[in-house]
């Protein structure tokens, strides 16, 4: 072997940071308040927006008093849908001759739906105004029954359309048969109730006409820049060019900031039409009635199954609450449910499915992407199903799952719906969770310590994670854009359409690139979130930014690379596969003092241009688009929750929690520990606190923080996490891991209260489980047993 | 931030600089920090006191800004993220940064600051200590963990 190709793979397999627990770049003005969120930006002689919102489900408008408001102080200009009629339609929304206007009309549709713009000096003078707007309604009996609004019950929420805005069917070949001869069957009806995404930053848009350019400037605290820059302008009427998106520090997003909202046509068309400067950020209220919500699912599920646990077929009725809209720009009422119904048999050979898929229009809020979509969903079922099966042959759980998960040999492995599975390490990572547990003697200690009325619970969750989908949320585009510049005195410039919203792209993207140009990470700069900067993107969403975006940087980093070497070769005059790049020179393999660092470089592309190579561009800039060739990559792994459950009280408490994580080839395992956190501590939330609860008449009755109650540091366990790597075929091998965590968990959670409970025959079949809903199924228990 | 209503001359005193300020009796401190005074670091999460994004020390101890009127401020000393930051990162801050306790950092100066009192309050605090102390702050992100870990650090005097 040469010095030079030994030297090359040395490089390769060991770069300086791409796997190193690299702390970021991010930090420093996050850390000190020096960042700017939406809500910190101050366009000179802006004003403020505050919104009345519609106080019932349903109802017509009769009449809006505006002349009080009018009168109010401060106030500068009032809109209702007669001064703005903007509106959004998702593609689902149309299909069903259905739009949603930016303010309300003739009717309300759901509480919190925007019916009057104030426009103020202050916010605090906006909402003065707020107070004193009068609409006189006449009540509209609310559709909020799931089953019943599926037939039209009591009514229809658009009067032309029926309620059920989606329905599908699906069925392997053979199902029936291999359904009835099965030896044992269970039926189960899960249901998810209704939760959201509640980033700390709630949610908001300011926008301006630029004085420089005369274009609409839109500041929105979102997750796909581009994106929303070309919906907005359809909905406004504006090409492309005539706006620019700029997405400031966003405090986290979690899919709710992956959509559009009326309120943002309001704002931005109020810059657009009146020259104002505005800005509206919603309050926590706001957002608790109104950002998207998640998790209205009901299934129905019928099981068949062996007497050794296999699993043979699932007959699931998947129903969803869309809410009174298509959320916009897609549905996640049909999100949640189509892309359930595909990863249903999650990591199991289970051979038979046979899905029928129905999603409502309801009096309720428009639902839509909170982390994971689907899966947090499917998982609760497939894990349930696989506990029941246990039960009910009284086989240990794990057993169960040994017995139906997918072998190693069995990949590339295509699911009873159809879905391609890369490859994995379902099998290892049971094991290793297992083992990270001593599973067997903490079986014997739940034994012992139940003898003693200790109840605890050991609830398992094996996961597949589809992510870096060709088309998800914030993906409206199978790929994700690049550009690298290397500026005349050697220091690196990135952009990226990716829209972070906490998850360190400027530090894992900054790694990639400075591993492929051999320069230190603090000499690269990530710039996103700017439309006039950021190279056409599908955003962060779907758990893409890792393996599409990543695979962008790396091909834009390879390209900038043999531009380098095409240079210095012919500088050093030495043959172009013999040049390396590392500590930011470019040498002679075998012989480093033949050398030119990138500044010299950088200075012979931009200065010293005659010293150029023929044909060679000034400059040095590439732009690289990366497209996976597989439409999706599955990560996979384990979480086991050992719980204990106080059968005086109800309460819970987690004991202990691990989980083996497979996302293929890790860029930054600290950053991807972090995630996995904070997808744990949601998925407690999702298991055991959080619900937006809704009256009889369609109001919502969780709507501060104190009623929708999020996990605090008291109640989320400490995490043994354990990485395994199955590189995908991907670029770099990587494979999306921003939801896998929330989609495993609170089946975890779930599984092990359920667990916990055997002695009382009860399993938990909806989310959240309460501590009310224990006491009174132990109490269910007692009685039946006296 | 513009004033509508009738105004009252206040004196605040913020990170050791005295201010002198007309607001309105209704102004929340947390809208006069950061609309009137530029100090952005301080982060306004839900209005209702609930998820502990606005808090700021008053007088040495954790208060939330969302739940004080500006005018109640006055006397007392009010310290917020940039205060804590005047003389670069604290021990605290790089332990933050080394333990990787912050993802989107929108509760993150809030977390600093709650945490900066209770190592002034417990030198040696366990994880239950620490827990407990900052069990009023909601972090979305980070599941709580690596906060634990950076503060421990931070309290051991553990270097970055």
């Amino acid at each position: 072997m040469s010095d030079a190709l030994h030297h090359l793979q040395k490089n390769a397999l060991k770069p300086k940071y791409t796997g190193a627990r690299v702390t970021r770049k991010e930090d420093a003005r996050l850390l000190t308040g020096a960042s700017r969120y939406l809500d910190d930006i101050e366009i000179p002689g802006m004003y403020e927006i505050a919104f009345v919102r519609s106080q019932r489900s349903a109802a017509r408008i009769c009449a809006i008093h505006l002349d009080a408001a009018q009168a109010t102080p401060g106030v500068k200009r009032i809109l209702t849908a007669k001064e703005c009629p903007c509106f959004f339609g998702s593609a689902e929304d149309v299909a069903n001759g259905v739009v949603q206007p930016a303010l309300a009309r003739d009717v309300v549709r759901y509480v919190g739906e925007p019916i009057v713009a104030i426009i103020a000096e202050t916010r605090y003078a906006a909402e003065d105004a707020v107070e004193r707007v009068q609409i006189d309604y006449e009540p509209l009996q609310p559709v909020l029954a799931m089953r019943e609004s599926l037939l039209d019950q009591p009514r229809r929420v658009h009067e032309k359309t029926p309620n059920r805005m989606f329905h599908s069917e699906y069925q392997t070949s053979g199902f029936e048969d291999a359904f009835q001869a099965a030896p044992h069957h269970l039926v189960e009806v899960f249901q998810t109730h209704r939760q959201t995404g509640v980033p700390l930053e709630t949610r908001g848009l300011a926008a301006t006409i630029d004085p420089g350019s005369g274009r609409l400037t839109i500041y929105a605290t979102h997750q796909s820049p581009h994106g929303l820059r070309g919906d907005m302008a359809v909905a406004l009427g504006i090409e492309e060019n005539e706006l620019r998106v700029i997405v400031p520090e966003v405090g986290g997003a979690f899919g709710i900031k992956a959509h559009a909202y009326p309120e943002y046509l309001v704002v931005a068309y109020a810059a657009l039409k009146y020259k104002l400067p505005v800005k509206w950020i919603s309050d926590r209220t706001e957002c608790l009635l109104t950002d998207v919500h998640a998790r209205d699912d009901i299934h129905e599920v019928e099981v068949a199954f062996e007497g050794n646990g296999r699993i043979l077929a699932i007959r699931d009725h998947l129903r969803a609450d869309a809410g009174a809209y298509s959320a916009f720009p897609f549905c996640g009422a049909i999100g949640e449910t189509v892309l359930a119904s595909r990863v249903l048999t999650g990591p199991y050979t289970i051979p038979h499915l046979a899905t029928t898929i129905d999603c409502t229009y309801s009096n309720k809020t428009p639902l839509g992407a909170y982390r994971g979509v689907w899966g947090p969903i499917a998982s609760f079922v497939q894990e349930g199903i696989v506990d029941r099966v246990a039960r009910a042959l009284h086989l240990d759980p794990v057993e169960v799952r040994r017995v139906n998960m997918i072998p190693d040999e069995l990949f590339p492995y295509t699911n009873a719906a159809g879905q391609a599975y890369d490859r994995g390490s379902y099998r290892a990572s049971l094991e290793k969770a297992l083992e990270m547990l001593n599973y067997d003697e903490l079986r014997a200690q739940q034994k012992t310590l139940r003898d003693h009325g200790k109840y605890i619970g050991i609830g398992i969750s094996a996961f597949v994670e589809p992510t870096a989908m060709a088309q998800s949320e914030a993906g409206s585009v199978p790929y994700e854009s690049a550009t690298i510049r290397i500026e005349p005195n050697g220091s690196v410039t990135a952009a990226f359409g990716l829209g972070p919203s906490g998850q360190g792209h400027e530090t894992t993207m900054a790694q990639l690139i400075a591993d492929e140009l051999g320069v230190d990470l603090k000499d690269i700069v990530v710039l996103h979130g700017d439309t006039d900067s950021a190279p056409f993107g599908g955003g962060t969403g779907g758990s893409r930014s890792g393996p599409i975006g990543g695979g962008a940087a790396l091909k834009a980093g390879r390209a900038m690379k043999e531009k380098l070497q095409t240079l210095a070769s012919h500088l050093l005059e030495a043959a172009k596969e013999d040049v390396q790049l590392e500590d930011g020179k470019a040498f002679v393999a075998g012989v480093p003092t033949r050398n030119f660092s990138i500044r010299e470089l950088a200075q012979v592309a931009y200065t010293d241009v005659l010293r150029l190579p023929e044909d060679f561009p000034v400059g040095l800039e590439v732009v690289a688009r990366y497209q996976p060739k597989r439409p999706v990559t599955f990560s996979n792994g384990t979480h086991i929750a050992v719980v204990e459950v106080d059968a005086q009280t109800g309460m819970i408490e987690v004991l202990d929690y691990v989980v083996v994580n497979d996302c293929g080839r890790l860029i930054n395992p600290l950053i991807v520990e972090g995630q996995i956190q904070g997808g744990v501590a949601q998925g407690l939330g999702s298991a055991y606190l959080e619900e937006l609860r809704y009256d009889d008449q369609g109001q919502v009755t969780t709507t501060t923080l104190a009623d929708y109650l999020l996990p605090v540091a008291t109640e989320v366990p400490r995490m043994r996490i354990a990485h395994l790597e199955t590189p995908s075929s991907g670029e770099g091998g990587f494979k999306g891991m921003g939801e896998g965590s929330l989609i495993a968990s609170p089946a975890a959670f779930a599984n092990a209260v359920s667990d916990a409970l055997e002695p009382f025959a009860f399993m938990v079949s909806a989310l959240p489980v309460t501590p009310d809903q224990i006491l009174a199924a132990i109490d269910r228990s007692r009685d039946s047993m006296a | 931030m513009k004033t509508i209503q009738a105004t009252q001359s206040i004196t605040l005193n913020i990170n050791g600089q005295t201010h002198s300020l007309d607001v309105e009796p209704r102004f929340l401190l947390s809208d006069v920090l950061r609309h009137k005074l530029g100090l952005t670091g301080t982060h306004v999460g839900c209005e209702h006191g609930v998820c502990g994004a606005c808090t700021v020390l008053v007088d040495g101890k954790p208060e939330r800004s969302c739940l004080v009127f500006a005018i109640q401020a006055e006397g007392s000393s009010v310290e917020t993220i940039e205060g804590l930051s005047a003389d670069g990162m604290t021990r605290l801050q790089r332990a933050f940064q080394e333990h990787h306790a912050l993802q989107c950092g929108f509760c993150t100066p809030a977390f600093l600051l709650t945490a900066t009192a209770l190592l002034k309050q417990t030198k040696d605090p366990t994880e239950q200590d620490i827990r407990e102390a900052i069990s009023g702050n909601i972090c979305r992100c980070t599941g709580y963990q690596f906060i634990v870990d950076a503060i421990l650090a931070a309290a051991k005097g553990e270097e970055a």
